[in-house]
């Protein structure tokens, strides 16, 4: 029997002669509009010494234009109720505001004028550099910001994947206003995005009025594939850190598939296992780290006997072959090393024996059942369908939900045993200073 | 910890039975707590509505409290207070709450409890705080989604007849004595960031004055991006990424903070800002251009809290809770175009207290 195919509106899609792809979701219930668009450009397009620029031309594009000086953009959308914001991430960089459906022309009008036409000037770049760096030590205050950054460095020894997308501290302090203006000039245009709307609009008028605004924006921006091939590692590969902190951190990571890999769905899976969560297909909770989950392996060898506080995986699709990751912080008294002991063994027996029938039925239930709640509201819609359409077509949201609900426990097994190899991997220990906010 | 327990695991499934209930039925379990109030919500497919409300029901009358359940939460709250107490950002809002409310005062706690009160909170403890408080005279059930009222009252009726009546528990919140500004300094190293937060106790959701304390909020750092704090802190100074503040308008009482994170060699300009921007208000209220603009915002905002089945959830719990007429939402935009720049003037001086204040930083301070 045929899978039914993830519950999401109709949508339409199509290029301008400039290269702009166009994708429109009319839903006709809703009282709002978003606007998405998405550059193929992220941390994965730079290289040492320019490291965090696709971060930074991302904050600087709220910085003003010749049409709107600085601080307008935001007055213009929250004037009118509306949201926006914007992240960058390894492999794109996404744009949105949400507005009641009659304002969509506002965000239209904004999207079409700093997709070519950003200032970035030196006096913007320069205050915005303190603003970067009090956004990288807000993350540098969380041991887990700091374990998941030596993680990468150490897994990957090429990629670019290799550094954090905030940027090396060495970079933000160095980079100037004109490679920044380069970068922007390089990588931004309509060649290289992806523009989404979602939600209550009705579908003609709205692509006359894309087409109006944007048809007539000159052909650039490129997308650069990325050459850099990471070799396989030759062995297991350690550091430990030390700093402020509660209990043992540690974060183990093995080298895993791009989302288009074929093996992405099994991937998924043995996600699923392990940490309870699915990330792209999670019950309501979106895409990012699995919750709390009491029924997955990892909680109950690790959490239910004492060991650990939390424990989960996480598999973040990416580009390009990235990392499936194991965590778990340590419960009081318990060395970073007897917690390496018990992942190992949850690792261990998922390799030999795989997962049980009930816990694939279940999942395939979560994962059909759970997928309903996807698509709801216009920003939901617009982040989703803006998603797969950049890391590939808006179509492949439904291929991979069939393969995900069809994989079978032998696929997760043989994935498990070829993926989580103890020499395939690296280890980062997190240990508590003592005397600095440790619990000694 | 009671409320924890009760989102755990029912007489009839442990946790993992009730956690892979949950996943069968493609829905989430969630738990909140404030100083005043518990509550658990299930999340699901629509066309369950019936079964979703049969598992509430489960959790909610029939609680496990199981041993091993309870000794599980122990160990994560230990470190959970552990991380309270070595993170800037968390340390800095218990530091807040801990300098403007006396000892004793509910508003005072983060809910997470300290090393002497949660090893003592056994099974016969929490059990007795579920049969006291979990009941119908104090609670209420609230259902967003695709129904009719016909059909919700009859599953609920069918579902919760049982709750026990109990007694109806009133809050007791004891005014806080007025005194001079105070300033707490706490010194982490090896951290990066310092955070600094301004705060102080402020008035009830009932109060007539929160429409314009609402908007005078909004126009302070609750609107982000257009926000004064925002605006003056990080878009033209550029001394901090995040820069906010947020009004807590209970039932009963209330506080203020203003908040920003910052580095180790931006903090002291810092301060001073959040704490003038904070005495702008309190003092001038909002001009009646800046009134108009942060008032049409509010207003527009409202199609975009009704996005998704969660966002109008929020909007029915609030009205509920705070007994708020059922047609509250339809009204609220008259609300606030009644409002005159007068009106938010007396609001704001009311509403961000300064003789009940405090001024917390923490992080690497230290020279």
């Amino acid at each position: 029997m045929a899978t039914r195919g993830v519950p999401r509106p109709a949508f339409d899609e199509f290029r301008l002669s400039n290269g702009l792809r166009v994708v429109l979701a009319p839903m006709a219930d809703s009282p709002t509009a978003s606007v998405w668009v998405w550059y193929r450009v992220g941390s994965k397009n730079e290289h040492p010494g320019i490291t965090g620029a696709s971060h930074w031309v991302e904050h600087m594009l709220f910085q003003g234009s010749p049409r709107y000086g600085k601080g307008e953009i935001d007055r213009a959308i929250v004037g009118v109720g509306g949201e926006l914001n914007a992240f960058t991430t390894t492999d794109f960089t996404a744009y949105f505001s949400t507005v009641p459906r009659e304002h969509l022309a506002i965000p239209l009008d904004i999207e079409s004028d700093r997709m070519t036409r950003a200032l970035i000037t030196d006096e913007e770049v320069e205050r915005e550099r303190t603003v970067i760096h009090s956004e990288r030590e807000g993350n540098e205050n969380w041991p887990e910001f700091r374990a998941e950054e030596e993680m990468f460095q150490l897994a990957f020894r090429i990629h670019p994947y290799r550094w954090e997308v905030l940027g090396h501290r060495v970079d933000i302090e160095r980079l100037t206003p004109g490679e920044l203006r380069d970068y922007y000039h390089r990588f931004y245009g309509t060649r290289n995005a992806t523009l989404v709307l979602a939600g209550g609009f009705d579908r003609n008028e709205t692509a006359r009025e894309v087409r109006r605004r944007f048809s007539p924006l000159p052909a650039s921006g490129a997308d650069v594939r990325v050459q850099d091939t990471e070799p396989a590692p030759s062995g297991e590969r350690r550091s430990e850190l030390t700093g402020p902190g509660t209990t043992p951190y540690v974060l183990i990571g093995w080298r895993a598939p791009s989302l288009h890999d074929p093996l992405a769905p099994a991937t998924m899976v043995l996600d699923a296992i392990l940490g309870g969560e699915t990330g792209l297909f999670s019950a309501g909770a979106g895409w990012g780290r699995a919750a709390e989950h009491p029924a997955a392996r990892l909680y109950r060898a690790l959490v239910d006997p004492g060991l650990a506080v939390r424990a989960t995986s996480e598999w973040r699709p990416r580009e390009y072959p990235g990392l499936f990751l194991i965590e778990a912080q340590a419960a009081k008294g318990v060395a970073a090393s007897r917690l390496e002991e018990a992942i190992d063994g949850v690792v261990e027996r998922l390799r030999r024996v795989g997962p049980t029938r009930t816990e694939m039925n279940d999942l395939r239930a979560k994962v059909g059942r759970g997928a309903a709640l996807a698509y709801e509201g216009a920003s939901r819609a617009g982040f989703r369908l803006g998603y797969f359409s950049v890391m590939g077509r808006p179509a492949d949201e439904d291929s991979l939900y069939r393969s995900l609900l069809a994989v079978t426990a032998e696929e997760v097994r043989a994935r498990a045993r070829e993926l989580l190899r103890p020499e395939a991997r690296a280890v980062v220990h997190y240990v508590p200073t003592k005397g600095v906010g440790s619990d000694d | 910890m009671v409320n924890h327990l009760v989102a755990t695991a029912t007489r009839r499934s442990d946790r993992v039975a009730l956690a892979r209930r949950l996943d069968r039925a493609g829905a989430t379990l969630s738990r909140q707590t404030s100083p005043e109030s518990a509550e658990v919500t299930v999340w699901g497919p629509a066309e369950d509505g019936e079964s979703l409300l049969a598992l509430l029901a489960e959790v909610v009358l029939e609680p496990r409290f199981d041993a091993e359940d309870i000794a599980r939460l122990r160990r994560q709250m230990l470190e959970r207070q552990l991380r309270e107490r070595t993170q800037p950002a968390s340390r800095a809002e218990y530091e807040l709450l801990r300098a403007i409310f006396p000892s004793g005062h509910p508003y005072r706690e983060t809910g997470i409890g300290d090393r002497r009160s949660v090893p003592r909170l056994d099974r016969n403890r929490l059990a007795e705080f579920h049969r006291r408080h979990y009941t119908s005279r104090d609670a209420a059930v609230i259902v967003t989604g695709p129904a009719t009222l016909g059909q919700v009252e009859h599953a609920v009726r069918r579902r919760f007849s049982s709750l026990p009546e109990g007694a109806r528990l009133r809050l007791a919140v004891p005014p806080v004595p007025a005194r001079p500004p105070r300033r707490v300094m706490v010194h982490l190293p090896g951290r990066s960031q310092v955070e600094v937060r301004v705060g102080g106790t402020s008035i009830s959701r009932s109060s007539p004055e929160y429409p314009g304390a609402f908007l005078a909020n909004e126009a302070l750092g609750g609107r982000p991006m257009l926000s004064r704090l925002f605006q003056r802190i990080r878009e033209r100074n550029g001394l901090a990424y995040h820069a906010s503040s947020q009004l807590e308008a209970l039932r009963f009482s209330g506080f203020w903070t203003a908040r920003a994170g910052t580095g180790a060699d931006r903090w002291r300009r810092v301060v001073p800002m959040l704490e003038a921007e904070v005495a702008r208000v309190r003092t001038s209220g909002l001009p009646a251009a800046e009134l108009r603009s942060v008032r049409e915002s509010a207003i527009g905002e409202i199609p975009l809290s009704l996005e998704s089945t969660a966002d109008a959830h929020h909007l029915a719990v609030d009205v509920v809770y705070h007994e708020l007429p059922g047609d509250f939402w339809a009204g609220w935009p008259a609300r606030l175009r009644d409002l005159t720049p007068g009106d938010v003037r007396r609001a704001s001086a009311l509403a961000f207290d300064r003789t009940r204040s405090a001024t917390v930083v923490v992080g690497p301070i230290r020279a």
